[in-house]
């Protein structure tokens, strides 16, 4: 099965709400791998601040620290290859690396299911 | 058993005292563990107190392992220190990258690790095994612990959601239970510590307090969120009560034992209907084991009377600092501490200091109770006050992330969020950015406020960027040069940072970590106040001469090794409201004089 490794910037608490603006992209996110996890999907978070041996370790992303900084997280590998950096994935991208069918989920890109009051 | 004081009747396994720093909690639970011991109880004294001194108090060094206490059979001692507990955590997850990653990005990593949320789950962790049935314990009758986890910790704890994927995986989403990641017990450890501190048959929760009104609200707040959590058995012990006997002749003396009264007729409904104990002051240092022994007795000896009189120490007073404030002709004056220092009755004080000399001001305090602006406004004509409810601020903030960013949720994940909001950071945030409104106001005058955020939070803050991003998004996205607000905190021509504590060991050394905590956010705190100070009162009173006289080594260590300056104010006969008594506090010096001259103006 395909693997997706989210590489998280250093945060206190993963939905954010320690920063000054809690990240509607993090709560947001947290929701898609549940979603995700639940559709069968092998998604493992690393953050920075809790688990930085998991970004030494692996090559790819402490070259990619080392160029780009910790500015430039999150970092998603999927089956060990960079897929997106500096941006989180939305449902729709999750869904194709995991091979997930959508069809069963209508309009999961939508922020507001059905109606277009966006 | 059978004990003079209530919370020691018939007392179960576990004891806890909670209580803000300086207000006897390690003494207390000193006391207690001997009187257990000494009924002939096995017996293991707790003590997290980074101050501890209880190897000192049994002449005896004890560190971090159980040690037994030869002078008194039946006693064992350990003391963790949970700012070691927290490093040692940090070391765990930081030293196996450190010279592999980038230095800027072990060193932001770090930060994220030295909150309060760290240190308070890392000395949790470091006493789970005394509370969970472990080989360590089993020769105790009593553990005596010198304080008690928080509302919010036990109850991360206590939510299902939080074990769901970090603490069974190592991994997931772990909240603020994050700093957990790295602790290395399992689950059905931490759950059975949260379920014997929720054990009223096994676990006894004492809240220990002063006698002083906001010291008593603050306790209340405690009892009435510990209760909400299932912590039910729970007692109260006033310390330090001065006594009616200790008042003759001496006006100070005499104005403290009203006060105190006063403020003990007045407590908090919550606290009215739970057992209560009163030790009243001492007269003598809390040091060996005789002194210990007669701390929790009704009948102690008082000390000698004698008839001297202790002149008021010198030392500059707070118009000293203002002297030097009001030459700058704008800025922003913010004063740091503990609750219950005294900030904000500081902050009206050199408001009103600087507005005496026509300087335009704007005081902003965080206290809401506080009728002591209330008077203020408007008193002077260069004086403007506002106020800033911080619990109205926090549940603004807290409502309107649930209803933004809370909104797609599932239950469990609402249930985090929830408690990731009521988390010490989240109200710190919510009240700076009310502030920070206010702050731009220093460039043309002053801006006196009643509290400042933490090193910490500004260099989480500054870090993530997500500061930088919201300035530029209040300064309406124009392309002009700006300053931060981290960047004008660490201008000391822009900023001057106040440090409030009092004259005693543990306020001392809990405003010497702060000062710490902002030397990190390369803030140089620029003085220290140290509030209502007996020695730099005239005193009769044998019993408070000897307060004056244990403030001298706390005074001497602020004045020769903490602060680049400091100053020293009284402690007063009456709260300082209105503006006359406000500017006689700046005064210190001739204050005290004119009460050592007038006692009868009371």
């Amino acid at each position: 099965m395909t693997s997706i490794h989210v590489f998280d910037p250093a945060l206190c608490c993963s939905t954010g709400v320690c920063g000054v603006e809690v990240d509607q992209q993090l709560v947001g996110f947290a929701a898609d791998v549940d979603w995700a996890k639940q559709n069968g999907a092998d998604i493992e978070r690393f953050n920075l601040a809790q688990t930085p041996l998991a970004f030494a370790e692996n090559a790819v992303v402490k070259a990619f620290l080392e160029r780009s900084g910790a500015d430039a997280l999150p970092l998603i590998l999927v089956d060990g290859e960079v897929a997106l950096a500096g941006r989180y994935p939305n449902r729709t991208e999750l869904a194709r690396w995991a091979a997930i069918s959508v069809a069963e989920e209508q309009a999961p890109s939508g922020c507001c299911s059905g109606s277009s009051c966006c | 058993m059978n004990s003079d004081s209530k919370f020691l009747d018939q007392a179960p396994r576990f004891l806890f005292f909670t209580g803000k720093g300086g207000v006897g909690k390690t003494s207390i639970a000193c006391a207690s563990a001997m009187q257990l011991a000494d009924a002939g109880r096995r017996v293991l004294l707790v003590s997290t107190d980074p101050a501890s001194n209880v190897g000192q108090v049994f002449g005896i060094a004890i560190g971090n392992q159980i040690t037994a206490i030869p002078a008194v059979p039946c006693l064992a001692a350990l003391e963790i220190d949970p700012q070691a507990a927290a490093q040692a955590y940090r070391d765990r997850i930081v030293g196996p990258v450190r010279g592999v990653l980038p230095d800027s990005i072990v060193k932001g990593i770090e930060e994220q690790l030295s909150g309060a949320c760290t240190t308070e789950i890392a000395a949790f962790d470091e006493f789970t095994a005394l509370l969970t049935d472990s080989a360590l314990t089993t020769g105790y009758d009593h553990i005596v612990f010198d304080t008690a986890p928080t509302g919010h910790t036990i109850r991360l704890l206590q939510l299902p959601g939080a074990w769901s994927g970090f603490l069974e995986q190592g991994k997931g989403d772990a909240s603020c239970l994050g700093p957990l990641a790295g602790l290395e017990k399992q689950r059905s450890q931490y759950k059975a510590a949260v379920e014997a501190l929720a054990d009223p048959q096994r676990s006894r929760l004492i809240l220990v307090a002063r006698a002083q009104q906001s010291t008593l609200r603050e306790v209340a707040r405690t009892h009435e969120e510990l209760n909400a959590i299932g912590l039910s058995q729970q007692f109260l012990a006033i310390n330090g009560i001065l006594p009616e006997s200790a008042t003759l002749q001496d006006p100070l003396a005499n104005a403290i034992y009203q006060r105190e009264q006063h403020a003990l007729s007045d407590m908090p409904a919550a606290l009215k209907n739970l057992p209560m104990d009163r030790i009243e002051l001492k007269p003598f240092n809390l040091v060996g084991l005789t002194a210990l022994r007669q701390l929790l007795s009704t009948a102690a000896p008082l000390a000698m009377p004698d008839n001297d009189v202790m002149p008021a120490i010198p030392a500059p007073n707070l118009s000293t600092l203002v002297d030097e404030i009001a030459a700058d002709g704008h800025g922003l004056v913010m004063l740091m501490g503990k609750g219950g220092v005294g900030k904000t009755t500081l902050a009206a004080a050199l408001a009103v200091e600087l507005a005496r000399r026509g300087l335009p001001v704007h005081l902003t305090t965080s206290d809401p109770a506080s009728n002591l602006t209330d008077t203020l406004n408007g008193a002077l004509p260069d004086l403007t006050v506002s106020k800033i409810d911080p619990h109205a601020e926090t549940e603004r903030y807290r409502q309107h992330v649930l209803a933004t960013k809370g909104a797609k949720l599932d239950e469990a994940g609402r249930a985090m969020l929830e408690e990731d909001l009521r988390s010490p950071c989240t109200e710190e945030i919510a009240v700076f950015q009310a502030f920070s409104r206010i702050i731009r106001e220093a460039g043309k005058k002053f801006v006196v406020m009643d509290t400042a955020p933490t090193g910490h939070t500004l260099l989480l803050l500054d870090s993530t960027g997500a500061y930088h991003r919201e300035v530029s998004r209040q300064m309406g996205d124009s392309k002009q040069h700006f300053t931060t607000p981290m960047m004008q905190l660490q201008d000391p021509r822009q900023t001057k940072v106040l440090i409030v504590t009092l004259a005693e060991t543990t306020p001392v050394l809990e405003a010497a970590h702060l000062q710490d905590d902002l030397r990190r956010a390369g803030i140089e705190p620029w003085a220290w106040v140290i509030n209502n100070s007996v020695a730099a009162t005239t005193v009769l009173s044998p019993l408070l001469r000897q307060r004056a006289v244990n403030e001298l080594p706390e005074i001497d260590a602020v004045a020769n090794r903490y602060a680049q300056r400091y100053a020293l104010v009284p402690l007063l006969r009456e709260e300082p409201t209105g503006v006359e008594r406000l500017l006689a506090l700046a005064d210190g010096d001739s204050l005290a004089d004119k009460l050592a001259a007038n006692p009868k103006t009371q």
